[in-house]
């Protein structure tokens, strides 16, 4: 009887060529949606690029860089949003990491209802941005809402994403936190449900405690469950912009980069008064974020490469 | 085998290229938000002339942002055109306020709308504003984005000064405005202010005292939108205008130096203002949403809120018994400086300049120019009339009547930022920096710092 195998159906001659074809298709689409932007985001932040049609585009050189790290108090500005992307991505990773951890421990043991547990943990990933926003806002409201009720019990008032600019900006952290710990905790899950249950057992066998069988069985086996949270959440809390707009809209004191290029590339609205498109110049500022993430993502790719290594080779 | 997989291999690739040639084409009819269908507006807008029937069917595109009464009347207004223009039908888009800048951009260069609303021309660039940036209107006028209206019959049904201040560009007309509004005042709640003994006040003392009073007595001074952000410093542009009655020459001021932020004047009104966030304005104002104001203040325990009079309709909506009338903010000590109410123009309409259906645009902004109709539009909407022949028959007309000789265009419609200037540059926003809505305690040194943000971008160009 005759075996054939993959290798054998690509091997030979110009059908070998096969692979590189049926890549085509996703290759040509990520060139089109990703990479094309991408390079046309760099080109354009040289420029005063307003994307409008019809308008004639001029080369600037360095001169947007220029204006957002050094020119006036606006640097200042743009500098503080930097500052709180890092804060923002500090308290969303270590939080959303250790909570979802969290979840994924308690939920992979055989508890009654978990999988109804999993699912109200999960389900707020499902929600698009705008619904996640709408349903804090009204959570939130300072008069009557029912956070603000709970608060009451107990002697605190807030004004809430309407007040002062660090708690709002605290409240954003929640509401991220609270969108995304599902994906982090069901990774985490799908990679506790990998591990041998033979491990488990062996190690309780030996007199292992419950903190012993997490600290050498669960934890150095979840190394790749670790790591592609570790890195998810650090891009995505770097990326994030819209609970922003959506929460708090565009106030001193809150914005991140993220949200800094939106309002630059399609004009800080107050009111009706509406300031021009500067896209070119949000542009430099896309590259100042991306800069900003390609840093911190290639140090997080080295420290989970180490860690890998270090527990699964 | 091998053979048939590379055939199947060639038909995928084929509906990849399908797919990409779908995606690809546009019939020019669609439209990211369309209105739900016309329900009836408060008064039937006026039939417009009937066109032959030979006409070839086109759906006409038009954008427009959230205003609860304008979107219910250009619902009815497009029921009665469709009616009378069967060839044509509309499609007519909604957006957020905040939204519509980037809905036009996108749709414009997109070709993807034929009439666009759009907010009347401001903040151009002045001779003296050394580096300004053009505004968005201005950049899609330059791009070509937008029909030159100049000359059409319509035009002429709209007073020359609203022509000339919100619609033309060097000489030409690309916009019909519909109305002016005023943003500087307030709604005042006469039955509480005679419950407790008080006249409307007419200076900054006798708000101070009016405020004191109302409180003493368990209701509330002041309530506004401040979860939106920018009602909380528009409720605060009397007090600017009344501090500054030429706001034209206080934008020039802070940008050639003569006029700073923290001198005496300035800082008495950076003080006027704190008192205005902090002691004025009810506590939990900062969840309470723009749209939600009226119905709050409609509770009938608030005696003032200072807001834009484009509210005054849906005040009446939320309790058409609620006793009101509209006055100016009275921010100065003398009562002869809070005579003046300040403002700016709306909504208007513009045409795309490459649509493919320029008559049927034309058309349609002609009958929304017909006198009857736009008497209808402007009694729904609220706005100050900028047709000679409307007259404003409304609850808010009657209140606003003895102000409109006083009428000006506000700082918001002058002010431009220089490149480089820090985010407390404008101090026409102070209002909403102090606690509880932002981080600012002491008025004087927000002063000092809205003088160091503003004249690091002078210096930077």
């Amino acid at each position: 009887m005759k075996i054939v195998t993959r290798d054998y159906l690509f091997a030979r001659g110009w059908k070998s060529a096969a692979p590189l074809l049926l890549l085509l298709p996703g290759f040509g689409l990520y060139l089109l949606i990703a990479v094309g932007p991408s390079l046309a985001t760099a080109v354009y932040s040289f420029t005063d690029a307003t994307g409008i049609r019809g308008i004639a585009i001029n080369w600037l050189g360095f001169e947007n860089y220029d204006e957002f790290l050094f020119r006036g108090n606006a640097s200042r500005d743009n500098i503080a949003a930097l500052q709180r992307t890092l804060i923002f991505c500090f308290f969303v990773t270590t939080i959303q990491f250790c909570l979802g951890l969290l979840l994924a421990v308690l939920l992979n043991n055989r508890l009654r209802g978990r999988t109804i547990f999993r699912t109200i943990f999960f389900m707020p990933v499902i929600l698009g941005v705008a619904i996640q926003g709408l349903i804090w806002k009204l959570f939130l409201l300072p008069r009557g809402g029912p956070v603000a009720e709970v608060f009451s019990w107990i002697g605190w008032s807030s004004e809430f994403l309407g007040g002062q600019p660090r708690q709002a900006f605290a409240w954003v952290i929640v509401v991220q936190i609270w969108a995304n710990v599902g994906i982090t905790m069901v990774i985490f899950l799908a990679g506790m449900q990998t591990i041998p249950e033979s491990l488990y057992e062996a190690a309780r066998i030996d007199g292992a405690s419950g903190w012993q069988l997490f600290r050498n069985v669960t934890w150095p086996l979840l190394t790749p469950a670790v790591n592609t949270n570790f890195l998810l959440n650090i891009v995505g809390s770097l990326q994030a912009w819209q609970l922003f707009l959506v929460l708090i809209g565009y106030r001193p004191g809150t914005q991140v980069l993220g949200y800094l290029v939106f309002a630059e590339g399609f004009g800080q609205t107050s009111g009706s008064v509406v300031s021009a498109f500067r896209q070119g110049y949000a542009a430099a500022a896309s590259i100042a974020l991306f800069m900003l993430v390609l840093i911190i993502a290639l140090a997080a790719n080295a420290f989970v490469s180490r860690r890998e290594k270090k527990y699964l080779s | 085998m091998n053979k048939s997989m590379f055939w199947r291999l060639g038909a995928v690739l084929l509906v990849f290229g399908l797919l990409g040639a779908a995606c690809g084409s546009d019939d020019g009819d669609s439209s990211a938000t369309t209105a739900a269908p016309a329900p009836a507006a408060t008064e039937a807008p006026a039939d417009p002339e009937p066109e032959p029937e030979t006409q070839e069917d086109v759906t006409l595109r038009v954008l427009v942002h959230q205003n609860p009464p304008m979107v219910e009347f250009m619902e009815a207004f497009n029921e009665s055109f469709e009616a009378s223009h069967p060839h044509i039908t509309i499609d007519l888009s909604v957006v957020e306020a905040g939204d519509l800048s980037i809905a036009t951009q996108t749709r414009l260069s997109a070709g993807d709308i034929d009439v666009v609303g759009i907010f009347g021309f401001s903040n151009a660039a002045q001779a003296y504003m050394s580096g300004a940036v053009p505004p968005n209107w201005q950049t899609l006028i330059e791009a070509g984005l937008l029909m030159d209206i100049t000359g059409q019959p319509f035009v002429d049904n709209y007073d020359e000064a609203t022509i000339a201040d919100a619609g033309s560009f060097e000489g030409k007309v690309y916009s019909i405005n519909l109305g002016r509004v005023s943003y500087s005042g307030m709604f005042v709640n006469k039955d509480l202010l005679a419950a407790n003994g008080l006249d409307v006040p007419t200076t900054w003392g006798e708000l101070v005292t009016a405020c004191e009073v109302v409180k003493a007595a368990g209701n509330e001074c002041m309530t506004v939108g401040g979860a939106d952000g920018w009602p909380v410093f528009v409720g605060a542009y009397g007090l600017l205008g009344a501090m500054y009655p030429d706001q034209e020459a206080l934008v020039e001021g802070l940008w050639t130096g003569d006029i700073t932020w923290d001198n005496d004047q300035s800082v008495e009104m950076f003080r006027r203002m704190q008192i205005y966030t902090s002691d004025m304005l009810e506590a939990g104002v900062t969840g309470l949403s723009h749209d939600a104001g009226p119905p709050r203040y409609a509770a009938g325990d608030v005696a003032f809120m200072p807001t834009g009079v484009w509210q005054a309709p849906a005040l009446e909506s939320a309790e058409p018994d609620f006793d009101w009338t509209y006055v100016p903010f009275p921010g100065s000590d003398n009562a002869e400086d809070n005579q003046y109410l300040f403002g700016k123009y709306d909504q208007g309409w513009a045409i795309a300049a490459d649509t493919p259906h320029p008559e049927a645009a034309l058309a349609y902004l002609e009958a929304f120019s017909a006198p009857d109709n736009y008497q209808a539009f402007a009694n729904a909407v609220g706005f100050i009339p900028t047709q000679p022949t409307a007259v404003l028959d409304t609850h808010l007309g009657r209140e606003v009547a003895p102000f409109l000789a006083n009428y000006r265009v506000g700082f918001e419609q002058y002010w431009v930022a220089p490149a480089g200037a820090g985010q407390w540059a404008n101090g026409s926003h102070a209002a909403a920096w102090f606690d509880p809505f932002n981080e600012w305690t002491d008025h004087v040194a927000l002063a000092a710092q809205a003088q160091a943000d503003l004249q690091a971008g002078l210096d930077a160009n």
